[in-house]
Formats: C-alpha cells, sequence, structure tokens
C-alpha cells in the first residue's frame, strides 16, 4: 500500500517536471541558427492597419514570380511596438521581415535586433533619389528601414466649404484677403476663427488627449516657426522662445475646437471630421483616406489636404514638416536574408506601390505618386507632393533610442500639463528640457 | 511517534507539487521583478547592459516630487471609491436580503457591470460621457448642468478623478453586495429575535446586531476592493490617458508609462514594488483593526 502510495508520488511529481518545460516556463535565450535545408520562406509581421493591407494585396504576386512562401503574423496597432520589443529583448525573435515605423528603427539598430539593408541599395541604385525618405532611414551610413508609406503633418479641410462663393465673399469681407486652404499660421487662424460655428461647424478639429498625438501640434508650431527640439550637440532646444510661442500658439487654437478635443484622440479627430462637424482637422495625410471612404465619411468627394503652415514672415524658408513613414527592416538572424531583400524590393517597385496605394497607404517613392492613373484616384496626392516638396520631412522623434521616451514622456505630459492651465509655458518647457538633459546625460551623449 | 513522522513526511510529499507551482508562479517572479528594482535596465539601449546601481532608482522614484502627487492621487481614488462602494454596497445587499418579488432579477442585473472586463468599462463610459454623441452629456443639457460638458469631464482636470471614482462604483459595487450579501446570508436569526423582544429598533439591530456580525465580510470586502483599487489601470488607460495634464495619472498607471513608454524596467518595477509595499501595509492594517476585534 505505502510502496504504491511513494510509487504514485514519484510518478506525478515525474509529471510536473517534465510539463514544465514542455509548457515553455524555462524558455527563453538563444535562437537555433537556420539551417540550409529550410524552405524559401520569409515571415512577416505587422500591424492591423490600413498599409499593411495595402501591401498584403502584393504577397500573392510575389509568392508566384519567386516560388518564396510569404507567412505574415499581425498584431493590434496599440501594443505592437511592446510586442515587437518582448520578442526581441527575450531572444524569441521567430520572424524575418517586421513592418515597423520609423520611429522605432534607431532603438532597434542600435540594440542590434535589426540589420543593414544597404545591398538593397546595389539591387535598386535609383531608390535614394526616388524615394526623399530614406534620408531618413540611415544611421551611419547603414539603412535600416525601407519605407513603404510615408505621409506629412498638415491639414485635411473641407473643400466645399473652402470653395463655397458665398464663403469666400464674407471671408473676404472680414479679413481682407482670398480664402484658401491655408498656407501660413496666421490664415490658418483666421479660417479656424471664420468657420467657427458650434456646436453644428467647429472650426478646426485638435486632438488635446494627453498623448503623442497631443505632442505633434506642439511640434507642428515649433518647427514651423524654426525651433527644433535638440540641437547639434543633443542638447534640448526647445525651452526657449519660440517654444513658448509653438505652446501658445497651439493653445490658441482649441477655442475654435470643439471643447470635447481636449479629450480626442486621433480616432476621436478623425470621425469628428468625418461627420462633417469641422472645416479642418489638423492630422496628417492617411486621414485623407478614411475622409474618402464612402462607408464612414459624410465628407466623401469634399476634402483635401494641405501642409502644415509656417509664419507669415518665414514663408519662402524650408522649414521641418511632420514625417510620419512605415516601412519594413530585416532581423539580425532572419532565416534568409536574401529572400527578405527580395520581398521588400518586389513590394517597393513603382508598378507595386501605385497600384496597393489606393487601399490606404501613401508611396514613399516619387515615380509611383506620379503614376497618372495613381493621381486620378487619389487627386489631392498632387497636395502632397508640393507639401513634401517645400519641406524638410522630419521624424516626430529624434532618431536616437530615446527619441521615444522623450516625446511621450517629457513632451507630451508637458504640453498637456500647459494646456489644463496649470504651468507657464517656460515652466513647463524648462521642466522637460531638464528630464531631457538628465535622459540623455545618464545615456553618455554628453 | 514513527507513525507521526511518516504521516507528516507523506503529507509534505503531496504538498511538494503544489509549492513548487507556487515558487515557480508566484516566488520566483515576486523575487524577479524585486531583483531588477537594484539595476539600471533600459529595454531602448540593451548596449548600456544591466548595471547594478543598489538603491538609487528606490532614492530616483522617493525623491521625486511626481511620485508623492501620484501617490496622492492613489490614495484619494482607493478611498473615495472603496469607502463609497462599501456604503452603496451594504445598502444594497441589505435591500436584495429582505426578499421580494423580481430579487433574483435585480441581482442578476446588478451584477452586469462587474462581470464586464475593465477595458470594455472604460470604452462603455467613454461613449457615455462624449460631448458629441454620448447620452449623459444631453442629460446634463437638460439638468441645466451645462458646467458640466465645458471643458468634458474627462478633460476637466478637478473632476476627472471622481468620474473615475464613479465608474469604479458602478463596476465593484456588485462585488460588494455579493460578499456582503453572503455574509447576511449566514447571519442566525436568534439575536435579531431577541433584539425585537428587547424593544431594540431597526437602526439598533443594524449597528449592534449586524454590522459586528458582518465584519469578517466587511473585512474580505475592503480587503479585495483596496488591493484592486490599488492597481486600477484599464479605465485610467482608455478614458484619459492619465490627463489632462497628470490629474488623472496614478501609481500603476505612472509604472505603466515607465515601463512601456521609457521602457526604464528598473524603475517601473520600483514603482510596482512601493504600489505592492501600500497593498500590504493596506492589507495588515485592515486585518489588525478589523480582523482582530472580530
Amino acid at each position: 500500500m505505502k510502496g504504491s502510495r511513494t510509487r504514485r508520488f514519484v510518478l506525478s511529481v515525474l509529471a510536473l517536471a517534465l510539463l514544465l518545460p514542455a509548457s515553455g516556463v524555462f524558455a527563453g535565450g538563444a535562437q537555433e541558427p537556420p539551417t540550409p535545408e529550410l524552405p524559401q520562406q520569409v515571415r512577416l509581421v505587422s500591424e492591423r492597419g490600413t498599409h499593411t493591407e495595402a501591401w498584403k494585396t502584393r504577397m500573392e504576386g510575389f509568392e508566384a514570380e519567386t516560388e518564396i512562401d510569404l507567412e505574415i503574423t499581425q498584431f493590434p496597432y496599440a501594443n505592437y511596438f511592446d510586442t515587437l520589443m518582448m520578442n526581441f529583448t527575450g531572444g524569441q525573435v521567430d520572424f524575418d521581415v517586421p513592418y515597423i515605423s520609423l520611429l522605432w528603427y534607431p532603438a532597434m539598430a542600435k540594440a542590434g535586433y535589426i540589420q543593414s539593408l544597404n545591398d538593397l541599395l546595389d539591387m535598386d541604385p535609383g531608390l535614394k533619389e526616388d524615394m526623399p525618405g530614406l534620408a531618413s532611414a540611415a544611421l551611419d551610413g547603414e539603412v535600416y528601414i525601407i519605407p513603404y508609406m510615408n505621409e506629412l503633418g498638415g491639414m485635411v479641410y473641407r473643400t466645399d466649404l473652402f470653395n463655397d462663393p458665398a464663403e469666400k465673399a464674407a471671408f473676404k469681407t472680414k479679413y481682407g484677403y482670398e480664402l484658401a486652404p491655408p498656407k501660413t499660421l496666421e490664415q490658418y487662424r483666421d479660417a479656424a476663427e471664420f468657420f467657427h460655428r458650434p456646436p453644428d461647424l467647429y472650426g478646426v478639429t485638435l486632438m488635446g488627449k494627453r498623448s503623442i498625438f497631443l505632442a505633434t501640434h506642439f511640434m507642428n508650431r515649433l518647427w514651423a516657426r524654426g525651433g527644433s527640439l535638440l540641437d547639434e550637440d543633443m542638447k534640448p532646444a526647445f525651452a526657449n522662445e519660440i517654444g513658448a510661442a509653438a505652446l501658445e500658439g497651439m493653445a490658441d487654437m482649441f477655442q475654435f475646437a470643439n471643447p470635447a478635443a481636449l479629450n480626442y484622440d486621433f480616432q476621436d479627430a478623425n470621425t469628428e471630421f468625418k461627420q462633417g462637424k469641422s472645416a479642418m482637422a489638423e492630422l496628417w495625410t492617411t486621414a485623407m483616406f478614411h475622409a474618402s471612404d464612402p462607408a464612414s465619411s459624410q465628407v466623401v468627394g469634399k476634402v483635401s489636404f494641405v501642409g502644415f503652415p509656417k509664419p507669415e514672415a518665414d514663408l519662402n524658408e524650408k522649414r521641418p514638416r511632420l514625417f510620419i513613414s512605415w516601412g519594413f527592416a530585416v532581423t539580425a538572424n532572419a532565416q534568409n536574408k536574401q529572400a527578405a531583400l527580395d520581398w521588400i524590393h518586389y513590394v517597393i517597385e513603382p508598378d507595386n506601390l501605385a497600384a496597393a496605394a489606393p487601399l490606404g497607404t501613401i508611396p514613399p517613392r516619387l515615380s509611383a505618386m506620379n503614376d497618372p492613373a495613381l493621381l486620378e484616384k487619389l487627386p489631392w496626392l498632387a497636395a502632397f507632393q508640393e507639401a513634401l516638396g517645400t519641406c524638410i520631412p522630419t521624424p516626430i522623434v529624434p532618431l536616437i533610442p530615446e527619441g521615444m521616451t522623450i516625446v511621450n514622456q517629457f513632451i507630451a505630459p508637458t504640453v498637456s500639463e500647459f494646456l489644463t492651465g496649470n504651468t507657464t509655458a517656460e515652466a513647463a518647457l524648462s521642466d522637460a528640457a531638464e528630464k531631457t538633459y538628465n535622459l540623455l546625460e545618464e545615456n553618455g551623449y554628453y | 511517534m514513527a507513525k507521526i513522522s511518516s504521516a507528516r513526511l507523506e503529507a509534505y510529499r503531496y504538498l511538494l507539487p503544489g509549492l513548487l507551482f507556487l515558487l515557480v508562479v508566484f516566488l520566483l517572479p515576486l523575487a524577479y521583478a524585486v531583483g531588477i528594482t537594484f539595476f539600471r535596465w533600459s529595454l531602448l539601449r540593451p548596449d548600456l547592459g544591466i548595471r547594478f546601481q543598489g538603491l538609487k532608482n528606490y532614492l530616483t522614484v522617493l525623491s521625486d516630487p511626481f511620485t508623492y502627487e501620484t501617490l496622492g492621487r492613489t490614495l484619494i481614488f482607493v478611498a473615495g471609491a472603496v469607502l463609497l462602494e462599501m456604503v452603496l454596497g451594504t445598502a444594497i445587499s441589505l435591500l436584495l436580503n429582505r426578499g421580494f418579488r423580481g430579487n433574483a432579477l435585480v441581482q442578476s442585473v446588478l451584477l452586469v457591470p462587474f462581470m464586464m472586463a475593465p477595458i470594455v468599462v472604460g470604452f462603455t463610459w467613454r461613449f457615455l460621457l462624449n460631448n458629441n454623441f454620448g447620452p449623459l452629456p444631453v442629460l446634463f443639457m437638460r439638468l441645466g448642468l451645462t458646467g458640466l460638458m465645458d471643458p468634458p469631464l474627462l478633460a476637466n482636470q478637478h473632476l476627472v478623478l471622481l468620474v473615475l471614482i464613479i465608474v469604479d462604483i458602478w463596476q465593484f459595487t456588485p462585488f460588494v453586495v455579493l460578499v456582503l450579501l453572503a455574509g447576511l446570508k449566514a447571519l442566525p436569526a436568534e439575536p435579531y429575535e431577541a433584539a425585537v423582544v428587547d424593544g431594540a429598533g431597526a437602526w439598533q439591530r443594524f449597528r449592534l446586531i449586524t454590522l459586528p456580525l458582518l465584519r469578517p465580510a466587511v473585512l474580505v470586502a475592503v480587503v479585495i476592493r483596496t488591493l484592486t483599487a490599488l492597481r486600477i489601470f484599464d479605465t485610467v488607460m482608455i478614458m484619459t490617458g492619465g490627463g489632462p495634464g497628470s490629474s488623472s495619472e496614478v501609481l500603476s498607471f505612472y509604472g505603466y508609462r515607465l515601463a512601456f513608454q521609457s521602457y526604464e524596467m528598473g524603475l517601473a518595477g520600483t514603482v510596482g514594488v512601493l504600489t505592492m509595499g501600500l497593498a500590504l501595509l493596506f492589507t495588515l492594517f485592515y486585518i489588525k483593526r478589523v480582523g482582530v476585534d472580530t
């Protein structure tokens, strides 16, 4: 009896000891090296978004042409970056080509999680001239991400309102110049004031919720006035008169927005504009796709885009504009680097970019953007090109690993704090600048 | 003697798998979480390595005024939410304990908020409070409470914490009702019968019989609610993002920002350890104060 009880006990402990490793409890650590016998396969990972859906349409053609298998895993955007980083830091990298934001690659490159893609430049010699965004995709001469889509910060606006003869006449009477998509900060403010007719119509839609979206409103104005986040020595350069003017100018615009905008994120702002409740929305170019979607928009065919304006005195200066880009990287231990490069090379071919664009992406190549068929489908693309040609495309965060922290942790909360009226512009910016300086100093930048 | 020893040994042998499980699932992660607080570990800069820095993370967190502001907000939230939930929960459970027609249906309906995932609760209330199409602003307007719409409640730094407390009360009062109702059902009838005979009124019976006898259930409800209220995260994330400014930033959200916006795992772990310490203090206080008397 005792013997059989002991036997049962030993068996149950053994079972537990076998189960735990099998369940992956002690898993983690180094990845298996690729074996030469692996099939031609590229494992893609991405978020669930419109541009992913756009390039997914190219997968079948690539597989047919090359006989390389493509396998894709998608994650919700909200925790996509966290998922990637956890995989990288935990050594559980079971993908070859992550589709990532331009903002993320410095941290991944610095940590050695992704590898240089300079080989692709040899495969496509004209790429550098044809793809302006590539200038932001390199660190120390090594390209780490190939942009697939890009967009600029600016305003989407109601063409039906701006082109209406009665509105134009009334605007000219009040302000003394022609109503047109704003090119200057002064015109932007005037137009927002003119069209602010609550509760049926608001002058502008803004994103007031404490987040990186709110930070874009500050950054737009900082750059427009010739300011920057960091100087050449990587020291904070925004706690000054230009920064204060940017902060105050941003807060001033909220009087022409829906009071609810103080709690808006991108989705809320998009929704308000699509419902026809505002004359303009300070967003970025892909909002045009949402506004042009007949399934959800009340303003289809009545919208266009204009790049973020500058002060009137600086109209002829080429200033930074918010530049957002997503693209493909290759992991450091991709099982088949050449196959990965072949996929990227295929999907960024001008014809493929132009074919996928109407599904929700803006091509990063000038040759694709100039495709006549595409311009006919997306007539606002011409306005986007004009905005791109008259600015220095600048990512919202400095392209260093600490960039996201500076904007998310220091700038966004500080801007939100200023908006509540709890602090002055000078005090808010000094606080954020001090934190930025301390972080970069601790990480060895000075 | 030998028989007792072998029986005890046998018992330990059977306990061992469970203890191993606790060790792996609970104690080891806890030790790991406490351990990383002594290191500087930036996920964004793995090239800097994981550097031991003793108590520096604790000094950084404890010397930052923002920590105390956040702690203050957290304590206000916990105290407000738990107190009101206990009062409301007690009233509702007393009502349900009386028994009336449709009692079972009312109990089922009451439980619905408690069954919802916190993230769904966050989105639901965000919708309810939406100035553009939410029903509550319409109600405020009809009642002449237009001051609650400009700025909107979720963008009002003076009222946003109160809104979060109300949402928490809406979601977790049913839990308090469940626990207290179970406690009420288990109370003996004899003390009440004796009290009625002695001429005690309803309030006297409640104060002198019900409350003292209900103490164990109250302790359970208060401890569990305090611990879960300390951990509030989902509704803050969805409804306010910690804003406007920092007016709804609580400890758990602060830890989240350190972990997933700054990627400073050592600092984030430190905030987590401090939150755990707070939870431990609360629990010990309640048990000593309420449990010993019981």
